[in-house]
């Protein structure tokens, strides 16, 4: 139904550049700080959040190996070392890796795709606030020494009422509550941006693979998440009121709670680990210079991981005694789900076949996850087993594997996209002589840490344990996994400094200093306000190595004095209707804050649950309320704005047109 | 050349109403999270319930039928209110019968609730009772906050319809509501099931 | 500390290893008390061999997807210098990601999934068939402690309870009925078996045999709370006769003793309110909550194979529990000197 108008740009209205900026530019101030709704403003602070988060979890790291260096130390005592252990996965599985990367997607997909912001960028920074209030309640407990204590995955009995009375494991449910929350409206916004918000002509089958890769990861977080927020009200339901869900002498039962927590927590790993695939997918294809090798088989491969993802979970229960016919079913779908990612493995080495691969840092990070995720895709697979999972379930070689996977499938392909992306977030370029010293540190870190505690597992070491016997044998290799977190370390301490440098005096970077492909490079670095000058049309997956670039269509006509933006249908994405996105303001702070109530609350007394929910239904009344939507049907704006902003127009299609002449 | 093409999108629309809006998609979000939800839910009534060989526990009388079933059909009513509300409006403009569909619906929801009330202020039993209670009375409590939640929000839907915010064009907001009311309805049917029926047809 | 008899299998097994894996850990570090890889019963032995299988696959798929890598890296790092076009012929992809990504692993993968089926079947069949009566032994999981009660369904007399110890007949097949009093706990002796969780509200079961002779130590696998660091437990595999003998020898009750600081030692036991938790067959400590003490004196370790049973560690232990292993039920006994030696000559006595 939509055709593109052929006209002319000298008589193209194309509107005011100074409008538009102070139409989508932030509110200044401390007051404006609480009011930001634009998705570039709530990314950065997701990303930023999740990385202060992933260096205080590495802190804790270097304690746990610290009481592990050597046998029957007493760095930390047996119930600070279940704290903070708690604490290392918690953060890590929670705080650090899901927000991070939803902030990230929450970042890149608007630009990627070609839209001016989120669909929903208020339910965006609610989502945030909800994230920041878990966190700053989780650390909060720890500081005053009440953290959780038994584990991120808190399994019941132990964590029954009678067993830890410590606020401690109520903490946890509510914190981890919480941040489903977050996760939920996260992936909520990212979908429907995904499906509402494409540039004109971008396709399903046209979009970015990282897009694909944060749909996909947005579809599994909305299929994970609300069990694990089911079974954790369960359990405070059990510690606070007297339920019997996990409670044996009550009719209720323990594996209750593990099928429920590793039917999410078995996709909670994918989820971390399917926006880096597609990160890598985006890093490969721009530094080895051509098209990732097979689009349709990476995107095939992605949606595959998601859904077989949600059959594994028993894979984490082989020693509880269930019968043997269903565990076999999921040693065959464990080594099923390899498949897809040895796909993409392929896929990534046949465009390096025949590209022209450039050996910049975020492609040294891109091979450091080859070769350590494939290495604990390897252990995976031996995982599923069922004999051979008996013997090293819950031991050290688990925990070597599991960091072989996540380090490798989600810490490196992090860096290699903070590598990639930095110069189009901050405008300045990293180091690269900084940048492969960092690679080379985390990369022998991560082996000398982990390849040992395989031996461990092997020699017997148990997961969770505080201390060893010297008698055990397992003191040189412990030691020598210490040293080697304090390289991962050293390695995180270099991307520190690096990062400091370029945000002092890093090199400008330009629009598009790696020659990419997709539309986030084709503005300026960082970009405006409102992302793009002129909303981009697309004809094909990598928009920025089309030949006639500066010839393809812009979009015009959308208004400069409020925050207009185009929707597209869901498939083709042609151009539907104008949305007016709601501005700068301070209602998602509060209702975060009135949704936070009854979670936190409930620590305190259970009246504070009706409480909540009161404050709450009046926040999103208030929120909902239309006088806050700042719509206005009229239109305004003078015909001389237009005449301006065609001007520019004209000059932005020459200065584009050069710069592919000089390419 | 040195000009280029342009899609002008000026005069496209601003307000749609259903699928086509992304405010429509955020509730359909919604809805699918609040699936998830209360699939967790039913799996883990029937979870327990394979794990016991009593189901009621022994000492339980069955679940009366008669009540819960005509509150059920009271529930689905008022989901043919809502969706006259919302045809009134969207396709006819029709601001008294959206008006009388939203009062009728709102009547017909806290009838629901009231007679949940009396329903459960007769049983003998409690969530820490035993886990048939707590499954029991999560579903119970967990699907009357929603109805509750739907029928306030559906106040506020008044509360604007009284100020003639809504309009035949703009009525995405009363097609949102709907949307969620209809879910909040149509997920009681599988809860009544599970709850009323399983135990009676595989004791 | 004990440590299992090093024969001649696991030798060779373990010089495999350190051929195999890389020299970067200089050397064969793997020689532990508790080791998978140097099996002494049959379903240890079956699933090494399936990892030892599994590993030469994944050598082979790590070196030869890390020999492809290089190459077209190599390959159009070469191309590029000569200024050749940078191309891949269209059949050279297809046929990578085929090959490569589905073909091949699925071939591995299916052989790996064809051979663990094969391992779990046979592993799960020792003691099970008809007419095999196993060796029966209860283990109930505590914090952080295990009781043992030996079975013995014709005759409920012969039946007697122990603590964190177990001794099993060798080259026969014994079945550990496992449940919990408290948390989740796992079972697990890496020399002979994988694990199994002990649950509270569900029994499991968990067949093995000892094939040679040796003192072999497992320890917790599940978390169950801030001490489950230290519980660790021994099997100690006798012959049959040596192992018949020990049991009718536990089935003796302890009669009150005659000699005069033993006698002390018993009564500063009772007196001091150890038999609530402990029991000692044939005296009146019953308790249920804490190890069975009947025997204490063949221990070796003390606290669930935290210390050596030794007089000066046991003195330590009685004195301040909390000192060795915070977060253990046991309370600490203020006892005179005296008291203490008399109580320690006592448990000792036990045997």
């Amino acid at each position: 139904m939509a055709t593109l108008d052929p006209a002319l740009a000298p008589d193209t209205p194309a509107g005011d550049l100074h409008l538009l900026e102070r139409t989508w530019s932030a509110p200044r101030g401390l007051g404006g700080w609480f009011m930001h709704v634009n998705h570039r403003r709530i990314g950065r602070r997701y990303i930023a959040t999740g990385l202060a988060l992933f260096l205080l979890a590495g802190l804790e790291a270097l304690a746990i190996r610290t009481q592990l260096a050597v046998p029957e130390n007493d760095f930390l005592g047996p119930e600070a070392y279940r704290q903070v252990f708690t604490m290392h996965g918690a953060t890590m599985m929670f705080l650090f890796a899901v927000p991070i990367m939803e902030g990230i997607g929450i970042y890149l997909v608007p630009l990627m795709i070609g839209a001016r912001d989120m669909a929903l960028p208020r339910l965006n920074a609610f989502g945030y606030w909800m994230y920041l209030i878990g966190a700053v309640t989780l650390y909060a407990a720890f500081f005053l020494g009440v953290a959780p204590n038994s584990g991120w995955f808190n399994y019941p009995p132990l964590s029954r009422r009678e067993h830890e009375l410590t606020i401690g494991i109520d903490v946890w449910w509510v914190v981890v509550s919480m941040l489903e929350v977050a996760a939920l409206v996260g992936a909520v916004g990212l979908i429907v941006t995904i499906f509402k918000m494409r540039a004109p002509g971008m396709s399903l089958n046209r979009m970015p693979i990282f897009v694909w890769s944060i749909l996909v990861m947005a579809f599994m977080i909305v299929f994970a998440m609300p069990t694990l927020m089911t079974t954790s009200i369960f359990l405070g339901l059990d510690r606070m009121v007297g339920a019997h869900y996990f409670d044996p002498a009550g009719m209720g039962d323990p594996l209750l709670w593990q099928h429920i927590f590793w039917y999410f927590g078995h996709p909670e790993v994918y989820i971390m680990f399917v926006p880096g695939l597609g990160m890598v997918s985006m890093v490969v294809a721009t530094m080895s210079r051509r098209p990732v090798y097979g689009y349709t088989a990476v995107v095939l491969s992605l949606i595959a991981t998601g859904i077989l993802s949600f059959g594994l979970w028993v894979h984490h229960m082989y020693a509880t005694g269930l019968p043997r016919l269903g565990t076999s079913l999921f040693t065959a779908a464990s080594m099923l789900v390899t498949l897809p990612t040895s796909v993409q493995f392929f896929c990534w080495t046949a465009t390096f076949w025949g590209g022209r691969p450039r050996f910049t840092t975020a492609l040294h990070f891109v091979l450091g996850f080859l070769v350590i995720f494939l290495i604990g895709g390897i252990t995976g697979v031996q995982l599923g087993s069922v004999p051979f999972d008996l013997q090293v379930h819950d031991t050290f070689f688990v925990v070597a594997h599991f960091h072989y996977v996540l380090l490798g499938g989600v810490v490196f392909p992090l860096f290699a996209g903070i590598y990639y992306w930095w110069p189009k977030v901050t405008g300045r370029l990293l180091s690269e002589r900084l940048g492969k010293l960092n690679f080379w540190l985390m990369f022998l870190g991560v082996h000398l840490a982990f390849w040992p505690q395989h031996h461990l597992g092997f020699m017997g070491m148990p997961r969770r344990v505080y201390t060893y016997l010297a008698e055990m044998g397992w003191g040189t290799l412990n030691l020598l996994s210490t040293v080697g977190a304090f390289t991962v370390a050293a390695g995180v301490g270099v991307f520190l400094v690096n990062a400091a440098v370029s945000l002092r005096r890093g090199a400008p970077a330009g629009d598009d200093p790696w020659a990419a492909e997709s539309l986030e490079w084709s503005t300026s670095s960082p970009p405006p306000p409102y992302n793009f000058r002129l909303v981009p049309t697309v004809r094909s997956r990598t928009p920025l190595w089309d030949p006639d670039r500066a010839e393809q269509p812009v979009v015009v006509g959308l208004r400069d004095d409020q925050r207009e933006a185009l929707s597209t249908t869901l498939l083709d994405a042609r151009p539907d209707h104008r949305v007016v996105l709601p501005g700068p303001t301070i209602i998602p702070f509060v209702a975060a804050l009135a949704a936070a109530t009854p979670f936190v609350g409930v620590l305190f007394g259970l009246h504070w649950v009706p409480i909540g929910a009161a404050l709450t239904f009046l926040a999103f009344t208030a929120w909902n309320w239309p006088h806050h939507l700042g719509t206005r049907l009229e239109p305004e704006g003078g015909p001389e704005h237009r005449l301006a902003a065609a001007e520019r127009a004209r000059e932005e299609a020459e200065k584009a047109r050069g710069e592919e002449v000089r390419r | 050349m040195s000009a280029r093409m342009v899609l002008d999108v000026s005069e496209y629309p601003s307000l749609v109403q259903g699928p086509r809006g992304g405010l429509w998609w955020g509730m359909a979000g919604l809805v699918l999270v609040e699936v998830v939800l209360f699939t967790t839910l039913i799996a883990t009534y029937y979870y327990l319930k394979f794990l016991n060989p009593h189901w009621p526990p022994a000492g339980e009388p069955l679940p009366k039928l008669l009540l819960p079933t005509v509150n059920t059909a009271i529930l689905v009513g008022s989901s043919f209110a809502i969706y006259y509300a919302d045809t009134s409006i969207s396709e006819r403009g029709d601001k008294r019968g959206m008006t009388v569909g939203l009062v009728l619906s709102l009547l017909l929801g806290l009838t629901f609730l009231v007679l949940k009330g009396v329903e459960y202020a007769q049983v003998e039993y409690f969530w820490d009772s035993h886990a048939y209670g707590s499954i029991v009375w999560t579903m119970i409590v967990f699907h009357s906050s929603h109805v509750l939640s739907v029928v306030l929000k559906t106040v506020v839907v008044l509360a604007l319809a009284a100020k003639g915010h809504w309009t035949r064009e703009r009525c995405q907001g009363i097609k949102v509501n709907g949307l969620y009311w209809h879910f909040v309805v149509v997920i009681w049917i599988p809860l009544y099931l599970t709850i009323y029926w399983t135990p009676r047809i595989h004791g | 500390m004990p440590r299992a008899p090093a024969t001649a299998a696991p030798l060779r097994r373990r010089a495999a290893a350190c051929a195999l894996l890389p020299a970067l850990l200089g050397g064969c570090v793997g020689t532990g008390v508790q080791d998978v890889l140097a099996p002494t019963g049959p379903q240890a032995a079956r699933i090494a061999d399936w990892f030892w299988i599994s590993y030469a696959l994944a050598v082979a798929v790590f070196v030869a997807f890390a020999a492809i890598l290089a190459y077209g890296l190599l390959r159009a790092r070469r191309r590029e210098r000569r200024g050749e076009p940078a191309e891949l012929p269209p059949s050279h992809g297809r046929g990578l990601v085929i090959w490569g990504g589905i073909v091949v692993p699925t071939a591995i993968l299916l052989t790996l999934l064809v051979l663990s089926a094969y391992t779990d079947r046979r592993i799960s069949r020792l003691g099970r068939g008809p007419g095999e009566h196993p060796v029966t032994i209860q283990v109930v999981g505590h914090q952080f402690w295990w009781e043992v009660r030996y079975r013995d369904p014709a005759n409920p007399h012969r039946e007697f309870t122990t603590a964190n110890e177990l001794r099993v007949p060798v080259g026969r097949p014994v079945r550990l009925v496992l449940s919990a009093r408290d948390v989740i706990h796992s079972f697990w002796v890496p020399n002979l078996h994988g694990k199994m969780d002990l649950i509270p509200g569900r029994t499991n079961d968990l067949v093995l045999q000892v094939d040679e002779p040796g003192v072999y130590r497992g320890q917790c696998a599940e978390f169950c709370g801030t001490q489950h660091a230290k519980m660790a437990m021994l099997v100690e595999a006798l012959p049959p006769a040596e192992f018949a003998a020990w049991w009718e020898r536990q089935l003796r009750p302890h009669p009150t003793p005659v000699d005069s600081a033993l006698a002390r030692g018993h009564d500063v036991f009772m007196q001091n309110g150890c038999g609530l938790c402990h029991s000692i067959r044939g005296t009146e400590a019953h308790g249920s909550v804490a190890p069975d003490l009947s025997y204490f004196g063949e221990r070796r370790t003390i606290a669930a194979g935290t210390l050596p049973n030794t007089r000066g560690h046991l003195g330590g232990w009685i004195s301040d529990p909390q000192a060795i292993k915070p977060g253990n039920r046991m309370p600490a006994v203020p006892l005179e000197g005296d008291d203490l030696r008399a109580l320690l000559s006592y448990l000792h006595s036990l045997r």
